[in-house]
Parts: C-alpha cells; structure tokens; sequence
C-alpha cells in the first residue's frame, strides 16, 4: 500500500465537502473513485496532491504519516495530478512543458533546450505517446495536452497518478489512448487514482474501487466482485432503478422533415422525419457528425444544401433565432457555455428566448415573467432556492431542466437535444429522460444525441446510426447495442 | 449581501468622516458644486456602464465627447440656436458610439482594440476641425444647462438623477436591459436563445456614445467653451466608477445605482482631499489605491461563492 487516507474532513464555508473519506492505494493498481456529483471525491484527491488543507484525518504515504501544504511538496514526494482542465502553458512546446520548473541547465541559468527535447523525446518513445516534444501546447486537442501532463508526471518520478475525470472532453479514441497508456503505467508499478463518470471506462480501467456518497466513503471492493447494479446503488444510495424505458405512443403528424441537408465534409446528404410523439435517438461515434446535424438544425452552423420542413412548412434556418423562431429547441451538450447564462439568475435564463412575449414596447412586466416562470419551474420540479439564484450554481440536472423549461417557455415543439445526460446524477438522469417522455406526450417531436446506447434504447422509439456524416443505419426500438455499433463502425447493413 | 452594498456604505462612511473632519464639506456652496463638477464624469458612467454590463468596453468616451461637444457648440456658435446646438451634440455622440459598435459587430474585432484606435481617431478630428482652437462666444443662456439650479437645486443634479432613473429602468425593466446583461454573461447562451446578439450590442454602443455627447454639452455649458483638448483621461474615470460600483470587466455585472455611488465615492475623494489640503498629486494616487481596493473586495466575494459551490 502506497496511500493510505483515513477519515479526512473538509469544510468549505456552510458545506461538508468530506465528513469522512477514506481512500487505500496500492502500487501496480488502478484505483477508481466513483460517486455522484459533489460526493467530494474532487476533495479526497486534492487533499491527496496537497491542493486541499484537509480539516481533519490521517494521510499516509510509502508508510510515513505526512500533511502536504501544497501541489509542489506532494509532487517532490512522488503524486503527481492531470487535471479535468489542462494546465499547462500553452505557448510553449511539449518538452518545455514536461520540465517547467525543473529546467536543466548550465551554472549561469541558461537553459539546454536539446537536453530537454532529447529526454523528453526519450520519455515519448518509451511510453509509445502520440507526441513529439517540439510541438506547441496550444496546437494540441484535449487530449494530447492530456497526454503532455501524464508525460510530465512520468518525468518527475510520480509514483501516484491522479486523474480527476480525464476523459470528459475527449472522444471514444482518444479515450481509449488515455486508457492504454493508464494501463501501461500501472504495469510499470504505478498507483492510479482514477476518477470517471462513465460506466463503460469502469470495467476497461480498474482494479478496484472505493465509493463516496454525501462526503463519506461507503464502499470499497475489488472489481471482478463488484456489479454494476451493487456500484449505482451505493453511490445513489438506493435501490438502482434501473435506465429509464419509456412506453412509445402511437405518433401524431411529421413535425420535423429533413431533406437532402448537406454540409461540406460534415453532413451528407441528411434525411429523416420525426413525428409528433416522438422520440427519435441519434447514434454515431465522436466525428460523426451527430452533434453537427443538431447545430444545423438550429442554425448555429447552418447547412449548406438541403430543405427543413418544420409541421409541413418549409423554413430557411441560418440563425439559432429563425430556429427559434420556427419552434426548433436545442439543449445543447455544453450547458456551460451554450446553454445557460451563468451568472444571471435562473427566472432571466427561463424567460430569455421569449422575453418578446412579456415587453410589448420593450419594457417587461416583471409580475406577469415571475407568475409565468413560477409555474413552469413547478411544473418541471426544477429545484432552485429561488428564482434569483445564479443559474450556474444549480446542479448538472437541474440546469437541463432549466434548458428544457426555457424552451417550454418559448412554446417550442421540435426539441434537439445533445447528449442530455451528459455531467448529470444517476438520479438526475431519469428525471431528464421522463421529462423528456412527456414532452412527447404532449406532442412535441424530440431528437435525442447520445453516446451511452443504454439510453438510446430504452428511450428512442427508433435509432438512425449516423457514420461519416450520413445516415447509415435506422433500427427499430430495443434493438441491440452490438447492432448499434456496428453500425456505427461498420455502417450499412439494416 | 453586505458586500453588495458595502460601495453605498463606503459613500456613507466617507461622507459623514468628511461632515466630521472639515466644516467645510457639509455646507450649500460646496455640495452644489461637488455635483457640477462630477456630473459629467457621473453621465458619461452611466453610459459606460451599458457597455460593460454587455461585456463590451468604451475606451474613447473622453475623446468622443470633446468631438460631441465640439460640433454641438460649432453649431451654436453660427446661431443654430441653444435647443438644437445640444441635440447636435447628443446626435453626434450617438453617431459616434454607432460607429464603434458597428465596427465591433460587423468586423468582429475585439472592443478594447476597436475603441483604443477611435480614442485616436475622435482626438485627432476633434483637433482637426477645432484647428486646435477652443470654440468660444456660445450664448450666454446655454450656461443653465450646467450651472442654472432649480429652487436651489443643482439643475444638472436633476439632469443627473433623470438619467440615473433611465439606465436603472433601462437595465432592470427593459428587454434591451435583460438582452444587455445575457449577452455580457455568456454570448454564446445569448445567441443560443435566438437573441440578436448583433443588434443589440450595437444599440448599447450608440447609448453610450448618446450620454457622452450629453456629458460633453453639460461640460461646454460649465466652462462656455468647447475644447478640443477636453476630456483626456475620463474615459479611465468612468470606467473606474463602474467597476467601484461593482461592474465586472468580464460583463454581466453592473447597475446604475452602483455606477453612481462609485462616481461620486472617487467625487468626494477628490473634493475631501481638495478641503483637507491634500496634495493634488497625492489625491490621484489615493483614487487608484481605491479602485484596487474595490475590484479585490469584489473578487473575495466572489471567490468565496465559488468556493462553496
């Protein structure tokens, strides 16, 4: 054992971050911690990497109690972290990088920039990153500069790696390299902490894992013994209810209709149909194109070619404003920066597509925006302090609910959404997909983009499987995942 | 919430330490013309604070007013008459904040860049068509607007609160308020929601220039003269008002009322110290410390909420 934390605490202001987290590492082990958002398993590994003054409890590390003051001292003492948002300094190359702080050097400061790049080129081959040391950090994807703070902590003799959700921004590919290499070091005798919301990295990644629920650890198993069921129990602290399935009902008129909608080298030659009632799922791996059919169908990127039918009427969709306009909805992936205004209070994000309908001549009856928000939030069982509350201190969940009841607010009936579970609880995640469902109910057609196929089969009442930008496969409700995927790889073949 | 309102506890504070220290603050003569003399800066933050609020910037406030004004009074001096002499000046001050919004939108370039080369280019025009000389022999009624009073009342303090009361309606009650403030929050959400982000950013542009040709009349009617030279440095002043009053540079924070306090706070800074025989000198160096100071109270508060999040 490598690591041992014991009854660490942790207060931030009216919050019990941590009540009791305890966490035991291994080296040659990857260790998983899992729960749900705000479990405070941010908390145990940045008190771990010395970024946390823990209030109470015990660490020990390679058997000597120790208290770290801050990143550098765990770092000299061998735990090294690569964070959800890069830290590195971008217009420097990747050897610079790797040695920021610890230059080597002649006696007079100057530095040797070929001893740099020929130890981190060395570093590179051994570890078979897709890197090379000259390259600019601000030219890298996320998941290359990913790779440049792994390569770091390896160049600094870590003998702990933490990683708090690396693969959140990354694709299935580029995941699965972080994967390899994670693997890799733990064979070389490395502790991993590692920290993931996704199920699927679960299996592929760990050897054992410790469960946080509300600031305590609840759990801690190896993994061959632990179900997936017996893991979403102990973090939602309740009976796994399973992923949600919905009953589909019999569809009403074609709201939305697509034709021909092309875009140079992203979409091909698009067609689909979604009818009131309906809930329509989009598969497809990273790349596509799913994600850019819905920003073309809200006129954030418009397409080139092609028509939009939206209830039998022909509109020409440029701006995210005639999208609106027409009664298109997008709940887009990345809440943060296209969904909501963070700062702002939630009643001004719900009420902000159809402010119009307030201010005849501009100034707005504010009695009239409350009542109305008032009902929708309740509606929506979107929990929030107040209405005044910042938008951005809501939870995951309850600011997809605050997308949704701002497009309900608009009166929008074809609704896109874009990976709506993404960043939200298990518990969360089934009140977005019934909210969903009802929003069919109520005659709205949904298009639904999702990576976790678990999802897309327990609600889509049908699957159109995108690949290289067309529409390669539509299957039926309830079908497979492995039909699903190789559609996806494959393409073809219905 | 105490650090919400801790610019109006520091405009109270210091004002009673002022009525304490000196027997000279607390008197008529120099309440009147404390007004008279921030009412310009007070003006051209109020339009400045649209601006900020909507995530944008407005370097050339103080170069734009001298050209407003200048042209105001240009036209007042051929006999235009004093009513339409100040309509051109606020017409032209609109025209102008048009002008750089429009850049800003259409061209997509950024406003701190776009307003740093027409602080040049409203100066350098300004010099232009003045030839570098001060426009005099304006009417002698045209002095009302800056130094006339109303049963004792400061006509600009009057001028002043109407425009408060505005930009506080505007920022609060209005759909281009609540646009303003989405837009300087999180463009991309603004756009997102079908807001025409364009428009919108332009029209507060054109406000603010509409106040700044104002502030520039009040202040050719304080001196009876335009000066192509006037206004150097106001732009910094406003902007230092705004973000006393709690404007955030990153947009999607600010108010009139906090505007206000933070003018007159830097006002009564310079008037306190002008009473107690401070050093003019010293007194520049005191109003930058404060401004410092009050982005860092700011920043504390909202470090602490980030924090327990």
């Amino acid at each position: 054992m490598v690591l041992r934390l014991t009854g660490m605490q942790k207060r931030f202001g009216g919050v019990q971050a941590l009540v009791k987290g305890d966490l035991e590492v291994c080296a040659g082990e990857v260790h998983l911690l899992l729960g749900e958002n705000g479990a405070g398993k941010s908390t145990l590994v940045k008190i771990a990497a010395g970024m946390i003054r823990p209030d109470g409890g015990e660490i020990v590390w390679q058997g000597r109690r120790v208290l770290f003051r801050n990143p550098a001292e765990a770092q000299r003492a061998g735990i090294a972290m690569v964070h959800q948002e890069s830290l590195l300094a971008q217009h420097l190359t990747v050897a610079e990088n790797v040695w920021l702080g610890r230059e080597p050097s002649n006696g007079w400061g100057v530095l040797r920039r070929g001893a740099i790049e020929s130890a981190t080129r060395r570093l590179i081959e051994e570890h078979g990153f897709p890197l090379r040391p000259e390259w600019r950090v601000d030219r890298l994807g996320p998941a290359g500069r990913q790779l440049v703070e792994i390569c770091r902590a390896v160049a600094h003799q870590a003998n702990l790696l933490i990683f708090d959700e690396p693969t959140s921004a990354l694709s299935d590919r580029e995941s699965s390299e972080v994967l390899r290499i994670v693997r890799d070091l733990k064979l070389r005798g490395l502790a991993v902490i590692y920290i993931t919301h996704r199920m699927s990295e679960l299996r592929a990644a760990g050897d054992r894992a410790t469960v946080l629920r509300d600031g305590s650890t609840v759990f801690t198993a190896p993994m061959k013994e632990a179900g997936d069921d017996e893991l979403i129990r102990h973090m939602a602290g309740r009976e796994a209810e399973g992923v949600f399935t919905r009953t589909p009902l019999p569809p009403g008129k074609e709201l939305l209709r697509v034709e021909g909608l092309s875009r140079r080298g992203v979409l091909e030659d698009i067609n689909l149909s979604v009818r009131a009632g309906e809930i329509v799922g989009i598969a497809g791996l990273m790349g596509s194109g799913r994600t850019e059919l819905c920003r073309a169908l809200f006129g954030a990127e418009p397409a080139g070619a092609g028509r939009i039918l939206v209830d039998g009427r022909p509109v020409q969709i440029d701006t995210p404003r005639k999208a609106v306009e027409a009664g298109i909805a997008l709940a887009p992936e990345d809440r943060q920066s296209h969904g909501l205004a963070a700062g702002r209070p939630v009643g001004e994000n719900i009420t902000l597509p159809s402010i119009e309908r307030f201010s005849p001549g501009g100034v707005i009856d504010l009695g009239r925006e409350r009542a109305e928000t008032n009902w929708i939030a309740g509606r929506l069982r979107l929990k929030a302090s107040s209405l005044d509350q910042e938008a951005g201190r809501l939870s995951g969940g309850n600011q997809q609910k605050a997308v949704i009841a701002k497009w309900v607010m608009r009166g929008a009936r074809v609704f896109l959404f874009d990976e709506p579970s993404r960043g939200i609880d298990i518990g969360a995640k089934r009140e977005v997909f019934e909210m969903m469902d009802e929003l069919a109910r109520q005659g709205a057609a949904v298009l639904m983009v999702s990576s976790e196929m678990q999802e897309l089969t327990g609600i889509a009442d049908r699957i159109l499987v995108m690949k290289d930008g067309r529409i390669a496969a539509e299957l039926p409700r309830h079908a497979s995942q492995e039909q699903i995927l190789s559609a996806a790889t494959m393409g073809g073949a219905v | 919430m105490l650090q919400r309102i801790l610019p109006f506890l520091t405009l109270i504070a210091l004002a009673a330490a002022l009525a304490l220290a000196t027997p000279h603050f607390l008197t008529g003569m120099n309440l009147a013309s404390l007004f008279r003399q921030t009412a310009v800066i007070n003006i051209m933050a109020l339009g400045v604070t649209l601006v900020i609020v909507a995530g944008g910037i407005d370097l050339s406030v103080g170069s734009m007013m001298a050209l407003a004004s200048l042209l105001g009074c240009m036209a007042m001096e051929r006999g235009s008459g004093i009513a339409v002499g100040i309509l051109a000046g606020v017409a032209a001050g609109a025209a102008f904040g048009l002008a750089n919004g429009v850049i800003i939108t259409r061209m997509k370039l950024n406003p701190f860049i776009v307003t740093l080369g027409a602080l040049g280019i409203y100066r350098g025009l300004a010099l232009m068509i003045s030839g570098g000389v001060p426009v005099h022999g304006l009417p002698k009624e045209f002095s009302y607007l800056g130094e006339g009073a109303v049963a004792g009342v400061p006509f600009v303090l009057i001028l002043l609160a109407a425009c408060g009361c505005a930009v506080h309606f505007l920022l609060v009650r209005t759909r281009m308020g609540r646009y303003a403030f989405a837009i300087g929050s999180n463009p991309g959400a603004a756009f997102y929601a079908g807001i025409p982000v364009a428009f919108h950013t332009t029209a507060v542009y054109a406000l603010c220039g509409l106040m700044t040709g104002l502030a520039g009349m009040v202040e050719s009617s304080r001196l009876m003269t335009a000066q192509p030279t006037s206004g150097q440095g106001y732009e910094l002043q406003a902007i230092a008002a705004v973000v006393i009053g709690g404007g955030s540079l990153r947009g999607g924070e600010g108010s009139a009322a906090g505007t206000l306090v933070g003018a007159m706070i830097m006002g009564l800074l310079s008037n306190g110290s002008d009473l107690l025989g401070i050093s003019p000198y010293l007194q520049q160096a005191i109003i930058g410390a404060v401004i410092i100071l009050a982005v860092f109270l700011d920043e504390l508060r909202k470090r602490r909420m980030g924090e327990a999040r």
